[in-house]
């Protein structure tokens, strides 16, 4: 891994979540740590608004923030798509 | 208590992006996760700590407001729904909604928008499924259902012609 760890250690395993599921991370802002991008980018897609998802670096709430994030990598319609194609196979 | 909502904006068109992030999150919405990822708006998912869901969304959508003054509310959610965003909400399944549905045909919700897919107002749905008992529905999501519902019902009322208002509603009634 070659980006600068989040401060907060919750929202950073958040991040590292988002990872594993393909999202990339980018640092760079003030009140902004970075942005977390979705790796599908589909015109299908139904939550098109988080597919690009703007990361705080002091939220008023890490542990809350952190749980939004995971909300919104798990939730994505693509995901879940994979998800029921996955478990469609291993059937 | 948290309550967990979400308000959708249209940007004024030559507001720039990062800035806009920026005064929202001075302006003490750096407890919402903002989504970017379509042109021209944004979305805030808010967990926000409050005495009631009122003064959740009144106080977010204060803060929006006042970092962003030419922005232009799209939607708040959870409003608008289908039975799997309520399954999904309440922890039951579809095929258990839709069940529920095709067996109490005569007092179901009515839904707001019917075709190759119903819509339903959530705060109608909950209310109906707290009636039937049986169902655990946590206070802050439906006091944010009928804050949400009130505040795109608010947000829609501009639209309807003052020369209409009074004939319409006169044969609706």
């Amino acid at each position: 891994m070659t980006r600068t760890a989040h401060p907060n250690k919750e929202i950073e395993a958040a991040l590292r979540h988002a990872e594993a599921k393909g999202w990339r991370v980018k640092v760079g802002g003030s009140h902004a740590w970075g942005r977390i991008f979705c790796p599908f980018n589909s015109s299908e897609c139904r939550c098109g608004e988080f597919c690009i998802t703007c990361i705080w670096s002091t939220p008023k709430n890490a542990f809350s923030h952190a749980k939004a994030i995971c909300r919104v990598v798990d939730h994505c319609a693509e995901q879940k798509q994979l998800k029921l194609v996955q478990s469609k196979r291993a059937e | 208590m948290e309550y967990i909502f979400t308000l959708k904006y249209q940007l004024p068109e030559d507001a720039g992006l990062d800035d806009v992030v920026e005064r929202l999150g001075a302006a003490g919405c750096d407890d919402a996760l903002i989504g970017v990822g379509l042109t021209g708006r944004i979305a805030m998912n808010f967990s926000r700590d409050a005495d009631s869901a009122k003064a959740a969304l009144f106080s977010a959508l204060e803060d929006v407001k006042r970092a962003v003054p030419g922005a232009k509310l799209i939607e708040a959610a959870p409003d608008f729904v289908g039975l799997t965003d309520v399954a999904d909400l309440v922890g039951m399944s579809r095929q258990n909604i839709r069940k529920l549905m095709v067996h109490h045909a005569a007092t179901f919700p009515t839904p707001v928008h019917e075709g190759s897919a119903a819509v339903w107002h959530l705060a109608d749905m909950l209310s109906w499924l707290q009636l039937k008992g049986a169902y655990e529905i946590a206070a802050s999501v439906a006091d944010v259902a009928v804050l949400t519902k009130q505040i795109n019902l608010a947000n829609a009322a501009p639209m309807l012609l003052p020369a209409m208002q009074r004939e319409v509603q006169a044969l609706l009634a």
